[in-house]
């Protein structure tokens, strides 16, 4: 049992309106890069050194890593790569996985729950472009798992939400998120249209399986062959998860995708924790997650961010996008939201308070790339 | 035997090799702008039918034949084409069928060749006309809706308009050389890769779109203006990527997965069942339903029989040992039968869209990631053919890119153990790629594919 698991049965465990003031603040950095081909693997290494290095993180571990690739791989905005608009790009994956092993760790696993199937990870990114025979052998053992089903698994892990959550007390998810010594979330920088942005938090509400979550999920058991995406459970609550997974805690509560989503994703980090959050915002899209959106644009703000919390990195993502990162709902970019960073806070998850966070190689103000058209 | 009727002749046998062009002029110093392309057919309006031209053509060459539709006095405008020495005419539209049995014999008589190019319905695919063709098409590219955006279909990718899965039929179906006659959009000034997509979209199966030009550039391309004669350089240049390579033509559609369709029914329209496999990128050897039997099937390690109505026991009973040889058979539910194409329709009619695209999730799934020849991979965008011999031992994969970019990074699998794989494109020399292993199996990645590219396989 983990500390965190212990915490929750006694009770103690950081709850929805408690604050962590008070606890010691992980630094973010943040560095430039104008291209994917702008010396990658130096930038990166020097940032994770800014951090600490990978070594002391990894080193002798299973790594995951949940990269970033919403949306149908298929689904192209403007007929561009998806690297360069809403996918975390592979140049950035490829070059985290050959640090990662450089640093030691004992094996690398690249998870992501693949939009509307539960076929091999690797097919998923070769429609994506991606050549995945570089991507193997970026470091010793790599592996690739979809999560979108139960995939190489016997059977589902359950990852309880410590206090016992809001929305769900637990999440049903494939093995890969249980049997992990360093989780990452290996995300994109962009807005978004349901959690106002989508950085190294919201990412991981893509470690659901549609096949417990999913619009065509099973009943009573998992449909273990998903087509489909995740709004009828996860974004409206207009059905509960398959019957085999824990059931919402208040099918009473608000039916509205601005207020479970942002709940979901702070839930789903409390009990999966981050423990390092990677921000590709080389070349990105304002305006939303990904094309199926009206009014997106391309965008190259040149930035790499990363830090060992993700809520403080995501705060600092944030503001570089240009915006507040306490802001409240109905606030810029939390119009229709409620602000995740802040909800995730509230669970121990770590600090979104500016005034708090060290950043580490650029400053903010360097950083400072308004996404806001 | 005269020389005009000689050079008639001569014409005659050259008919598969013809690269045909609509021309708008009947001067013959804009004979001179075919060279470096291999246009050597041009279709001429009556405005444009001279007896000069038609002999400077042929001393280059170059056929022509005049454009003869049903207004008017047809047979009258055809003896006329003959009087200006053309080499033949062509009947495009819907004639009534003794006017068209005359003029035929008409043009029998002086040696002169009949193109008909009639709605599709009408098309004649049992090998007794010299072209397969039709005056009906789609106008190749990626749907556009209101305000610029662009139509995704289920998949996630955009829907690319194409007459590739009727093609695919027709192909199936006849030997012939097959010409597509339809016109760009009226009034659009179109930048010279949708001409490049016209082309290839019908090459891909082998077949030839008539090169026509809109009006605008037709106009500039004989006034000789410099960005005309680039982008007819590239016409042509793209035009003789195809034409070098006449043994693609003779190939069939290849594929493990057989779609039984019927020329009454939804095989000569677009958008339907082999354009929804074509949209998924899944290579289908349609099997007409005239053909349908055993050895048509063989190979077959799944089949698809949306309308079976018209089917004879005999042709059921090849079906049904396709699912007792442990492959699959999918049927339409009973009873459905699809009605025959009428007046100028050539995409499926929304009502049997919606009926077709039930069926089709149903069959969508049970395809699933199955290999039926080859699966490729970041090919939003694009549409491929799939083209053999019956045993599949030479393969050629047509790659038809319709985005504004070159896509980069395509994947194959390959569901055979072959050697040899080599990637042609035009203006690009001719390249080896590496085959590796894959589950047992033969990848081979294409690191760009401009507007096309062609992957022959060993």
């Amino acid at each position: 049992m983990t500390r965190r698991e212990l915490l929750a049965v006694l009770g103690t465990a950081p709850g929805w309106d408690r604050p962590s003031a008070g606890r010691a603040v992980a630094p973010v950095a943040i560095a430039r890069a104008r291209s994917y081909d702008d010396g990658l693997e130096g930038v990166l290494g020097t940032l994770f050194d800014q951090l600490g290095g990978l070594g002391r993180l990894v080193r002798g571990k299973t790594v995951t890593i949940k990269l970033n690739l919403t949306g149908s791989p298929g689904l192209r905005f403007q007929g561009r790569p998806v690297g360069v608009t809403h996918y975390t790009h592979p140049k950035v994956v490829g070059v985290v996985a050959h640090l990662l092993g450089r640093a030691g760790a004992r094996r690398i696993r690249f998870v992501e729950s693949c939009w509307g199937t539960g076929g091999p990870l690797e097919e998923y990114l070769l429609e994506a472009g991606w050549n995945v025979r570089a991507l193997a052998t970026a470091a010793p053992n790599v592996e690739f798992e979809n999560t979108n089903s139960l995939g190489r698994g016997k059977r589902y892990a359950r990852l309880k939400v410590p206090g016992g959550g809001r929305v769900y007390p637990a999440y049903d998810l494939n093995r890969a998120y249980e049997a992990t010594d360093v989780f990452v979330s290996l995300a994109k920088l962009k807005e978004h249209g349901t959690c106002g942005v989508t950085l190294a938090l919201k990412n991981v509400f893509g470690i659901t399986p549609a096949s417990i979550y999913g619009d065509d999920a099973g009943r009573d058991e998992p449909n273990e062959n998903p087509t489909k995406g995740r709004q009828a459970i996860l974004h409206e609550g207009r059905r509960q998860p398959s019957a085999s997974a824990p059931q919402e805690l208040d099918p009473a509560s608000r039916r509205e995708a601005g207020y479970r989503v942002p709940r979901i994703v702070a839930e789903l980090a409390a009990a999966r924790p981050i423990k390092l959050a990677i921000i590709d915002g080389v070349e990105t899209v304002a305006g939303g997650e990904g094309p199926w959106l009206e009014g997106l644009r391309l965008v190259q703000p040149g930035l790499l961010i990363a830090g060992t919390n993700p809520v403080s990195t995501d705060a600092v993502a944030t503001a570089a996008m240009g915006y507040d990162p306490s802001a409240g709902r109905g606030q810029a970019p939390f119009r229709e939201c409620d602000n995740t960073l802040k909800l995730a806070e509230a669970l121990g998850v770590g600090s979104a308070d500016l005034g708090r966070l060290e950043v580490r190689g650029l400053s903010l103000k360097q950083a400072r790339y308004p996404f806001a058209s | 035997m005269g020389e005009t009727m000689l050079v008639a002749l001569l014409l005659l046998a050259g008919i598969p090799d013809w690269a045909p062009a609509r021309w708008a002029s009947a001067d013959p110093q804009s004979l001179e702008l075919l060279e470096g392309t291999p246009v050597n057919c041009l279709l001429l309006e009556p405005a444009s039918w001279s007896a000069e031209f038609a002999a400077r053509a042929a001393a280059r060459g170059v056929a022509t034949l005049g454009v003869v539709r049903p207004a008017g006095n047809p047979l009258e405008a055809a003896r006329r084409a003959v009087r200006h020495g053309l080499g033949g005419v062509v009947l495009e539209g819907e004639f009534d069928p003794g006017l068209a049995e005359g003029i035929r014999r008409l043009l029998a008589a002086e040696k002169r060749v009949a193109v008909e190019l009639p709605p599709r319905r009408l098309m004649r695919l049992n090998g007794s006309v010299p072209v397969v063709g039709t005056c009906q098409g789609l106008w190749a590219g990626i749907q556009v809706v209101e305000g610029g955006a662009v139509k995704a279909r289920p998949t996630g990718g955009p829907w690319i308009d194409t007459n590739s899965g009727f093609l695919r039929f027709v192909k199936a179906a006849t030997d012939a050389p097959i010409w597509l006659g339809h016109l760009p959009p009226a009034k659009t000034v179109l930048p010279v890769e949708r001409y490049l997509h016209a082309i290839s979209d019908a090459a891909m199966l082998g077949a030839r779109w008539i090169v026509a030009l809109d009006e605008d550039f037709s106009r500039r391309l004989l006034a000789r203006e410099e960005r005309a004669l680039a982008d007819w350089r590239r016409i042509g240049a793209h035009l003789a990527f195809y034409q070098q390579h006449q043994e693609w033509r003779a190939l069939k559609p290849f594929s493990r997965l057989a779609v039984v369709e019927d020329a009454a029914g939804t095989g000569l329209l677009s958008r339907g069942i082999l354009d929804m496999f074509g949209g998924r990128n899944i290579p289908v050897r349609p099997v007409p339903v005239a053909a349908l039997s055993a050895a048509a099937l063989k190979g077959a390690r799944m089949a698809v029989a949306v309308d079976a109505t018209a089917l004879t026991e005999a042709q059921r009973e090849a079906l049904q040992a396709v699912a007792r040889a442990g492959g699959t058979l999918l049927t339409g539910p009973p009873g459905w039968k699809f009605s025959p194409p009428k007046g100028d329709q050539i995409t499926l009619g929304s009502g049997e869209l919606e009926r077709i695209t039930d069926v089709w999730q149903g069959i969508n799934s049970v395809v699933g990631r199955g290999n039926f020849g080859a699966r490729l991979f970041n090919v939003s965008g694009l549409l491929s053919s799939l083209l053999g011999d019956a045993e599949g031992g030479r393969i050629v994969l047509h790659l038809v890119n319709y985005t504004d970019y070159a896509v980069e990074s395509v994947t194959v699998h390959l569901a055979g153990a072959y050697q040899r794989a080599r990637l042609y494109a035009p203006e690009r020399p001719p390249r080896d790629l590496e085959l590796y292993p894959v589950e047992g199996r033969r990848a081979v990645d294409i690191d760009r594919v401009g507007i096309c590219a062609v992957l022959v396989i060993d």
